[in-house]
């Protein structure tokens, strides 16, 4: 198995993991990070502090949004006729049900 | 130079507020992820946040040509108060005066120009907080740093000539500048030396003002390129203009 199935197989099984909601929760608590680190930048400029908002509190704000696509990927992947709230594969992909049946 | 504004930041507020209620909205609330909420979450976690981003960027780098901005560390404390003294003479202080330099009157006269300037300017800003945080700045004394802190390379007189032209009538009048002029323009005489226009920062230049020049250079033109060499420190020095 390539390293690229590897990987692939690791994502999908993390993804399978947690809840769709959870991860969207998960983007929230780190952009609001992010968005205090900045606008604390504008309302106390100090070196330090612009200096740290505008890098790290920029890579907080991207890995916010790279958890949010994460979670509208993991969406995608579990099929509508999955809650985005509940853990776990789509019927689709379950093991006991390999029919794809709806 | 930028001239963006305060309103930038403004944006950049207005929208982390935005974003911020949002995603508690969501986080509180706690309403169904449907299409509706997905969307409003790529506002709250995506659109908002980027214009944020981007505005507290700008107002960010804004912020820093401040004159406040550089005065906030305390080796350039008698930098500031003698720029902002109204009764002070030195180059600095005459040009802080001055409406067109205005709150940005380090940057204006210290920034890099040309194509990268503004970038290079902002690099050679983040080895100064380095030496500050790191590189033993931050404990020093201020008679310490009037000592051993000095500017990076030999300053350009392109800063100077950025407003004083060179081909203009009367700059051509006086006679030691059309004598100098080779030398000016190579940067082996410097606008701000002793006997020309004065040290812009003539505090650090020893009690007189007049400048205790290092003793490399002690004999020669006051603001030779080879005067530039690193101190006892082994920090970057020089101990001419300006």
């Amino acid at each position: 198995m390539s390293v690229f199935h590897r990987v692939r197989e690791w994502a999908i099984h993390r993804l399978r993991q947690r809840s769709i909601v959870f991860t969207a929760r998960a983007a929230c608590w780190v952009a609001l990070v992010g968005l205090a680190v900045m606008c604390s930048s504008i309302i106390y400029p100090m070196p330090l502090l612009i200096i740290f908002a505008m890098s790290v509190g920029q890579v907080i704000g991207i890995v916010a949004v790279l958890l949010y696509l994460v979670s509208i990927l993991g969406d995608v992947i579990r099929g509508s006729d999955h809650s985005p709230d509940a853990p776990g594969p789509a019927r689709k992909f379950r093991a006991s049900d390999g029919t794809n049946a709806p | 130079m930028p001239h963006a504004g305060p309103w930038l930041g403004y944006v950049a507020l207005v929208s982390g507020a935005i974003a911020a209620s949002i995603l508690l909205y969501f986080l509180i609330k706690r309403p169904p992820l449907d299409l509706g909420m997905k969307l409003a979450l790529l506002l709250g976690l995506g659109v908002f946040p980027a214009v944020c981003a981007a505005t507290s960027t700008v107002a960010g780098m804004e912020q820093t040509t401040h004159r406040e901005f550089c005065g906030s560390c305390h080796t350039m404390d008698e930098h500031f108060e003698n720029a902002t003294d109204p009764h002070a003479q030195s180059l600095a202080a005459r040009h802080t005066r001055n409406p067109f330099f205005g709150e940005e009157s380090c940057y204006v006269c210290h920034a890099d120009y040309g194509m990268f300037g503004y970038a290079l300017t902002k690099f050679g800003g983040m080895k100064h907080v380095y030496y500050y945080y790191l590189g033993g700045y931050r404990g020093m004394t201020k008679d310490e740093s009037r000592r051993d802190v000095h500017i990076a390379k030999p300053y350009d007189n392109t800063n100077c000539r950025q407003c004083h032209t060179t081909t203009a009538h009367v700059w051509r009048s006086v006679p030691d500048h059309t004598a100098l002029q080779k030398e000016l323009a190579a940067n082996k005489v410097s606008c701000a030396s002793p006997g020309c226009h004065g040290f812009a920062h003539p505090f650090t230049k020893g009690p007189n003002g007049l400048g205790a020049l290092p003793p490399a250079s002690s004999s020669a033109a006051p603001a030779a390129a080879a005067d530039f060499a690193p101190s006892a420190s082994g920090r970057p020095a020089t101990g001419h203009a300006p």
